[in-house]
């Protein structure tokens, strides 16, 4: 095992370095990998699991206010906002850029620039979500990282 | 002090804080709700969730004592954030702690200003929560100064120990300076006593009581709240138990209430969901008894129907405005202590208002029917417990300093009736809704240093042709015992009557119409959001009490 073992877990590695590299992933990522331990050694994966189970609904607030005429501004603001906060728990860069642009939109009061936005929004939202659980998948592959190095 | 809590949750062991320190945390977003409890776990800290606040209210009410601080985010879906924090100041009297996306500047200081003791930006690092327990130990090290207990000491002597033997001794320095300062004082302070016979019983504190607070409203209004000071204030009331360290405590407290009642006077004033900063309409000076009528004015128009509401979003923050103005400016002779606020005739009828934690308009109904029955001020209800609120420093001295109180006056008489209700224990509600209205805002809080003079200019009166309202003598009040959740709320509202010294002419608080006869300077200023928060959904017992504290300060 060990040999590719190994080779998983630095692939694995060299993945989830790419995120931080290309700014899907910020450094609230890392403190969230500070927090697994023995006692909660999934811990990574299930806060993930339940950000994209809770912020779906407000994708799909914001998908009926935007149909709404006229725009009401202020509650897509406040809506955007709750799921900024909510993106930045799992240090979800992309996304929150994103959010940031579409709730300068709402200020302006530019509903095209919001529609615009808000199809970002949802691409870097489910980009993300397809890295992240390709990569967790792996890291269940590849097993805990002391198997790989205990010594042969 | 490791005796097992009240309701059987153990306390903290001082000899092992900062570990162990039971935190309540209350997010409705589950991830960060998730995130959080692990770090602050992982700080060896006892944790409890919630994802309401008015969840998480129940539970500090059930288990008083159960908690030694509280983090809150500032957006909830059922109460506004800075609500909660001003519910669990008054009530619970807990270091709150803010959390939110929004780092604006305005947002930051209204947290402040409702009392958190540190508002945290998100994403939260761990490093950020592990030094919370600062807040916890603040607060013990100034209960302990106001009481001159011992017990509390101890508990503070123990945490010292502790420090004294950490390597970094960061318990002296978390921060910011004051905790190593405070500790010498009261190290100052209790070196000569014998600390062996302390038996760890609850730390004692100053009840601010009906009688005493109505002494200290007094005492303010006679020396002239410019001129006050402690000592002054202490010699007045000739209280031999009383000290000057909790005569100056209290003196904060009544100022942070009435400036921030001010404030909220201001902000809910100006209508409308989201309040531009309002400039106060006739700035300061104007006449007096005119700003009175538009107080009033604005007191009666806030008991009218709901229709008649300009606003009906929920601005509790209106409604906690004015009930602080009312309450606080009306000057009170000392016998005539507010019971309740006609408590008992409407206790039924508010109790559902209060009692409810629901923010809806019905209640707002309810209180509009109830209100022109109420007043009748009893004698004799509980003493009213004056909770410490907690309070950054920060607001207390700006708006007082140079102002004048006598301003305040003028809005003495508007409020009572909004009052009663809240009176009654609505109080949370009030204050619930005011931040709700508030967070819009953007209101510069820089304009409203001082309570007196803002209020009246801002103030503006929907409907000119009201009659005031009852007025309320607002001495103390004091809730019936059977009102007892209206009490803690009551209690800060309480606080606030005292501050009215009301004419000889007074209140009655029977339906009367305002007391022309009333000497017009006796009317503090009331708010006017005091009135409008009546209109609006108000819920009523939260909100109450803060803004009664608030407007606690005499009038001379």
């Amino acid at each position: 095992m060990d040999r590719n073992q190994m080779q998983m877990h630095r692939q694995i590695a060299n993945i989830r370095k790419s995120f931080f590299d290309q700014g899907y992933l910020d450094e609230q990522f890392v403190q969230l990998e500070e927090l697994q331990d023995s006692s909660n050694p999934n811990f990574v994966e299930e806060v993930v699991t339940l950000f994209y189970r809770d912020s779906a609904r407000f994708l799909y607030n914001l998908d009926q206010a935007l149909e709404k005429r006229p725009l009401d501004f202020s509650r897509l603001d406040s809506l955007m906002h709750q799921f900024k906060g909510s993106s930045s728990s799992i240090g979800a860069k992309k996304v929150k850029i994103e959010c940031t642009q579409f709730r300068d939109y709402c200020n302006a009061r530019n509903a095209e620039g919001c529609k615009r936005t808000f199809q970002h929004v949802k691409k870097e939202y489910t980009t993300l979500k397809k890295k992240l659980e390709a990569y967790f998948q792996m890291a269940r592959q590849a097993g805990p990282m002391e198997t790989a190095c205990r010594p042969r | 002090m490791t005796e097992g809590g009240i309701n059987g949750f153990s306390s903290p062991r001082a000899d092992v804080f900062p570990a162990g320190l039971r935190v309540l945390v209350v997010d409705d977003d589950p991830t960060w709700l998730k995130i959080l409890e692990k770090m602050l776990k992982k700080c060896s800290y006892e944790v409890t969730t919630c994802g309401l606040a008015i969840e998480a209210l129940d539970l500090l009410r059930e288990r008083k004592d159960g908690f030694d601080i509280v983090i809150s985010d500032v957006n909830m879906p059922d109460m506004d954030g800075f609500k909660l924090l001003e519910h669990v100041g008054l009530e619970m009297d807990l270091p709150v702690i803010m959390m939110s996306v929004d780092g604006e500047t305005s947002r930051v200081m209204r947290g402040v200003q409702h009392g958190a003791c540190d508002y945290l930006l998100k994403p939260i690092r761990m490093k950020e929560l592990r030094n919370i327990w600062q807040h916890v130990y603040r607060k013990k090290i100034h209960e302990v100064r106001d009481t001159e207990s011992h017990d509390g000491l101890e508990e503070i002597l123990m945490m010292r120990n502790v420090s004294e033997q950490s390597d970094d001794g960061y318990l002296l320095c978390g921060g910011d300076m004051t905790p190593g300062k405070k500790r010498k004082d009261a190290e100052h302070k209790y070196d000569d006593k014998d600390f062996a016979d302390h038996s760890s019983i609850k730390k004692a504190r100053v009840v601010w009581t009906v009688d005493l607070h109505q002494k200290f409203v007094k005492a303010v209004n006679h020396i002239g709240f410019e001129k006050v000071g402690p000592k002054k204030i202490l010699d007045l009331m000739n209280v031999p138990w009383l000290t000057r360290e909790n005569v100056a405590s209290h003196l904060q407290k009544y100022r942070l209430y009435l400036t921030r009642l001010q404030k909220d006077d201001l902000k809910t004033s100006s209508s409308g969901l989201k309040h531009p900063d309002f400039s106060p309409r006739d700035a300061a000076g104007g006449d007096r008894t005119d700003h009175l009528k538009m107080q009033q004015n604005e007191a009666v128009n806030s008991y009218r129907p709901p229709s008649n509401l300009l606003l009906q979003n929920a601005n509790s923050r209106i409604h906690e405005v004015d009930l602080k103005g009312t309450a606080s400016l009306q000057k009170i002779e000392p016998k005539k202590v507010l019971t309740g606020f006609a408590a008992k005739s409407h206790k039924a009828s508010c109790s559902n208002v209060g009692m409810s934690h629901s923010f809806g308009s019905t209640q707002y109904s309810t209180y509009n029917s109830v209100l022109p029955t109420q007043y009748s001020w009893n004698e004799g209800f509980t003493e009213i417990q004056f909770k410490q609120e907690r309070n950054p420093q920060f607001q207390v001295e700006n708006g007082f300093a140079d102002l004048g109180l006598p301003p305040l006056q003028q809005h003495n008489q508007l409020n009572l009736q909004p009052l009663q209700p809240i009176a009654n224990g609505l109080f949370g509600k009030e204050r619930d809704k005011q931040a709700k209205s508030s967070s819009g805002t953007k209101s510069s809080f820089g304009s409203y240093s001082l309570p007196s003079q803002n209020l009246m200019p801002s103030f503006q009166p929907p409907d000119p042709s009201f009659q005031p309202p009852d007025p309320v003598t607002s001495s103390t009040w004091s809730l019936k015992d059977d009102q007892q959740t209206s009490t803690d709320n009551l209690e800060l509202t309480a606080f606030l009557l005292q501050g009215q010294n009301c004419p000889s002419t007074n209140l009655d608080m029977q339906n009367k119409g305002m007391l022309e006869d009333n000497d017009p300077g006796f009317i503090a200023e009331v708010p006017p959001n005091l009135y409008d928060a009546l209109r609006f959904d108000y819920e009523f017992p939260d909100s109450l009490e803060y803004p009664v504290i608030d407007q606690g300060l005499f009038i001379v």
